[in-house]
């Protein structure tokens, strides 16, 4: 099944793919910011009073979703301006920097490389800092994500991909999968014809269904 | 190509599909290629250990002839379990080479590599991995310069 199957994959640069899941998850992630100007009847909408036709006043702080953030966005600052999370400002970037294996990447928000990328947008004058620490967190965890999805035949991987972000975790089962189906071929199984998965399983819920 | 003719107990190359599918019949026996052998397996998983780079392979399919050969005729090649043992070695140093040198590709940034004499196996149970992973890093590396596709967004 997964052959013929081919989710729109994440975009990962300052554009997101428009169809992709991932990427519609990832920009669901809430932004600190601050409203510029007055934002009449939307304080309920943004979780910031109780009736539906009160206004949020000028300056007041906000968690906005990553899309929003980027539509109201404008260089001229006009209506909101949108801080940095903390992870990407300079404190955890020196954290980054220092070692950026022991970092748990799932916890610190499971789209790291994704939404990092997408701040970008916001013209920050740290951009040039953000970009290369996201790169070079990206290099220096990248033998360690080679050998743990390449040693592990068969084993629980579930330590190993828990600190990983969802990018990684993508790589990673791309490794998984290569030295799976080599494994496969020098045992001989890829030569053996196996039921689908997918008839397997109906087969079984079939039998459910009569016992009950 | 043709093949043949096939006469009782003279030599005849033919395919290896073929001749596995002869020697499952019973109809033939199987004659090891030349390379396949403890001392000149030996030499060049010796050889692979020394040199930083990867050295030429005796066939660019060894591993897949030696699964072969071994699976279907261990009994027509003499020391099948060393010949087994000796490819393995030379597989797992030649993978492990892989991964440093591609670590070390990662680490400098590099935009291109040349491996000349890994075999088609060794760079496709890798392939996958390795270029998505090169992948993203490209993509992450065109943030850092922010080009025309920055302004696309301005209202």
């Amino acid at each position: 099944m997964s052959e013929a199957y081919f989710p729109v994959g994440p975009g990962l640069g300052l554009e997101e793919n428009f169809l992709s899941l991932d990427d519609i998850l990832m920009s669901q992630e809430k932004l600190p910011g601050r409203a510029e100007s007055t934002l009449p009847r939307l304080a309920f909408a943004l979780g910031q009073g109780a009736g539906t036709g009160d206004a949020i006043p000028e300056g007041s702080k906000l968690e906005i979703p990553l899309w929003l953030a980027k539509g109201l966005h404008d260089s001229k600052r006009r209506i909101i301006s949108v801080e940095l999370p903390k992870i990407y400002k300079e404190a955890w970037r020196t954290v980054f920097s220092a070692d950026a294996n022991v970092v748990d990447l799932h916890k610190m928000g499971p789209y790291y490389y994704g939404f990092g990328s997408q701040l970008l947008n916001f013209d920050n004058p740290e951009n040039p800092e953000i970009a290369q620490t996201i790169l070079q967190t990206f290099i220096s965890r990248f033998r360690r994500i080679m050998d743990s999805s390449q040693n592990a035949y068969n084993e629980d991987t579930s330590a190993l991909v828990a600190r990983l972000d969802e990018l990684e975790r993508a790589l990673f089962r791309a490794g998984q999968k290569g030295l799976n189906d080599f494994q496969c071929w020098e045992k001989g199984q890829a030569s053996q014809i196996t039921a689908s998965s997918l008839v397997q399983n109906y087969g079984k819920r079939k039998f459910t269904d009569m016992d009950g | 190509g043709d093949l043949g003719p096939f006469n009782p107990g003279l030599p005849v190359e033919v395919p290896v599909w073929l001749a596995i599918n002869l020697k499952q019949r019973q109809k033939c026996r199987l004659i090891p290629p030349e390379w396949m052998d403890v001392e000149k397996l030996g030499e060049i998983r010796d050889q692979e250990r020394k040199e930083d780079t990867f050295t030429l392979m005796p066939s660019p399919y060894y591993m897949e002839l030696t699964k072969l050969l071994l699976n279907y005729a261990s009994d027509n090649i003499p020391k099948a379990d060393e010949i087994r043992t000796l490819v393995k070695d030379t597989w797992d140093t030649r993978i492990a080479k892989l991964r440093l040198s591609a670590d070390s590709f990662v680490r400098q940034q590099e935009a291109h590599a040349k491996l000349d004499n890994l075999t088609l196996m060794e760079i496709n149970t890798t392939g996958a991995f390795l270029t998505q992973a090169l992948d993203h890093m490209y993509k992450l590396r065109t943030n850092l310069q922010p080009g025309e596709s920055a302004h696309s967004q301005d209202f």
